[in-house]
């Protein structure tokens, strides 16, 4: 028990008359990676909003190593542990990597790994001085994930990592993700298959707002009903 | 060291240079101009501190000038009160720092940035003006206060005579020259970074664990503080204070002032202070009436020709001819 990280219990979330989530459970273990996957609409990254604390969700809760974070100011949240990757890239375009790495370190409680060790694992050695600005957008999503790294999160969450990646990025991104796994929790909402599979883990599949599926990704891959849902043949 | 920051204290240097052989060939007269565009570059400074840094624009800076040109009158004027040039410059930084906090406070922790805060901040500036005009018992009224004495203490065995041109002179120059550096090196280490983060993305920025809203406030703080303390030395030395030092005239020049100088250069808005009064003098001598036109003018021109104020000249033509070389 002592290892849950992240618990959503019976999550429900209604936006005017639009139920966006209805009764999601998940649970993250200490140094688990797990994907959340859906079509668009599923509710994918509402759900991911209620994981960070960002939307209040109306009915069930979300505990962070048993605080519940509903609420809470977003750099409270941020060093409880947890550290989050937006879809848009929100790397901050009139610094350098190496300064945004270091905004993203000094708003650490304890920052642990070395500037040139966090540049060296999203591979931006080379562009330390380049302005964030002026990077290529796969390099932008990995400066974001450098900073969030800087913040040695408990749980990392990460909204469509590899969206606009090219097929060698989206892999080398999840080769990124492996190499870390096994340092921190790491929850990835995304859209891309291929993506997925190179990570092969523990996945969460949602439709129209509830869970469809959910277990390993090879379980997932070969069911009947998540194809039908991803061809859009429901 | 990077060459920017070269760059910068090479220039800080040529500045300070040229301050200290200045009394050598001014009289007593132009150094006291000098002395007075000098307090109103402290003040330029000390709006680039926060307007440059985080790119939101207090238009109502004069506010806290003012707040401290009164505070330094009230406590200098009265008798009772020991030490009252040192204690009117600490109260004068306190009570603008003071205002600023709790402005600040509502503003930035209830989510106002941008145009809204510029909006409230104007109207804090015309308050601060009409408080001082309608408070006569205390402020004099329109007439303001006069016979404000000059700043004279004793600090560790060491006597502090302003009365005269020279030590004033020596005085201001020295406070503008240390709290500029002080300022700069704040600004262009963590503190400063961070606050480029918070510009640049705020949300972002307090999703990574910085307070995003405290330290806007502190900086606000600051700045009225040390505007506070331009207000402060400006009353002493001109000897009088008056509702116009907390108007939103003042308040339009310190943002020429900064805008002309070049926004987040700190020095620029000194200089920028410097030549535009001076500027400002040589014009109203042929007629009084053109300033205020030539004013405008100049701001339009820098917005739309310069937006990065005059020390960014250099740089544009060096740019104007690398690329030029690129294109044969």
């Amino acid at each position: 028990m002592s290892d849950i990280l992240l618990q959503a219990e019976n999550v429900g979330i209604r936006f005017g008359g639009l139920q966006a989530l209805e009764a999601l459970n998940l649970t993250v273990r200490d140094k688990e990676l797990c994907c959340i996957i859906g079509p668009n609409g599923a509710g994918k990254s509402t759900f991911l909003n209620v994981l960070t604390g960002t939307l209040r969700p109306t009915s069930g809760s979300v505990r962070f190593l048993g605080h519940d974070i509903a609420g809470l100011p977003l750099h409270r949240i941020a060093r409880l542990g947890i550290a989050r990757k937006f879809q848009i890239p929100s790397v901050f375009p009139s610094l350098s990597v190496e300064d945004n790495v270091k905004v993203a370190r000094w708003g650490a409680p304890s920052p642990v790994r070395p500037i040139g060790e966090l540049l060296e694992l999203v591979a931006l050695t080379n562009r330390a001085a380049t302005l964030a600005g002026e990077l290529a957008h796969g390099q932008k999503q990995w400066l974001e994930i450098g900073m969030a790294l800087a913040i040695e999160p408990r749980l990392l969450l990460l909204d469509e990592p590899t969206a606009g990646m090219t097929p060698q990025e989206t892999l080398a991104t999840a080769q990124m993700l492996l190499r870390l796994k096994g340092e921190f929790s790491i929850v990835a909402v995304e859209h891309d298959i291929r993506f997925v599979r190179a990570l092969n883990c523990e996945t969460l599949v949602l439709h129209q707002g509830r869970r469809l599926r959910s277990g390993p990704f090879h379980d997932i891959e070969t069911d009947e009903m998540v194809r039908d849902v991803y061809l859009g043949r429901r | 060291m990077i060459a920017r920051d070269r760059n910068w204290l090479l220039i800080f240097a040529v500045c300070v240079a040229l301050a200290v052989v200045y009394p050598f060939f001014a009289g007593g007269y132009q150094l006291t101009v000098i002395r007075d565009a000098l307090i109103f570059g402290l003040f330029a400074a000390s709006l680039d501190f926060f307007w440059g840094r985080t790119g939101i624009l207090c238009f109502g800076h004069a506010a806290f000038f003012g707040i401290g040109g009164y505070i330094m009158a009230l406590v200098t004027l009265n008798d009772a009160i020991p030490f009252g040039s040192l204690l009117g410059i600490v109260g004068a930084v306190a009570g603008a720092a003071f205002v600023a906090a709790i402005i600040g406070y509502f503003l930035f922790f209830g989510g106002i940035r941008g145009s809204y805060f510029t909006i409230v901040t104007l109207a804090m500036g015309v308050i601060c003006q009409q408080a001082a005009v309608s408070w006569s018992s205390v402020t004099g009224g329109d007439s303001g206060l006069i016979g404000i004495p000059p700043i004279e203490f004793d600090l560790g065995g060491l006597h502090v005579d302003l009365s005269q041109d020279l030590p004033s002179y020596i005085f201001v120059t020295a406070i503008v020259a240390v709290v500029v550096l002080a300022l700069w090196s704040i600004s262009r280490g963590r503190w400063g970074t961070v606050l480029t983060a918070i510009q640049d993305n705020e949300i972002r920025a307090a999703a990574l664990g910085h307070n995003a809203p405290l330290r806007l406030l502190v900086t606000f703080v600051l700045s009225a503080a040390i505007a506070g303390l331009a207000g402060a030395l400006y009353v002493c030395m001109a000897g009088l204070v008056a509702p116009d030092l907390s108007g939103l005239l003042l308040s339009t020049e310190v943002i020429v002032w900064v805008a002309v100088g070049g926004r987040g250069t700190l020095l620029g808005p000194v200089l920028g202070a410097i030549f535009i009064q001076r500027a400002q003098q040589t014009i109203s001598s042929f007629n009084p009436s053109l300033w205020p036109l030539l004013l405008g003018c100049v701001f339009v021109i820098i917005v739309f020709v310069l937006p990065d104020g005059i020390l960014s000249i250099y740089a544009r033509l060096k740019a104007l001819f690398k690329g030029g070389r690129r294109a044969q």
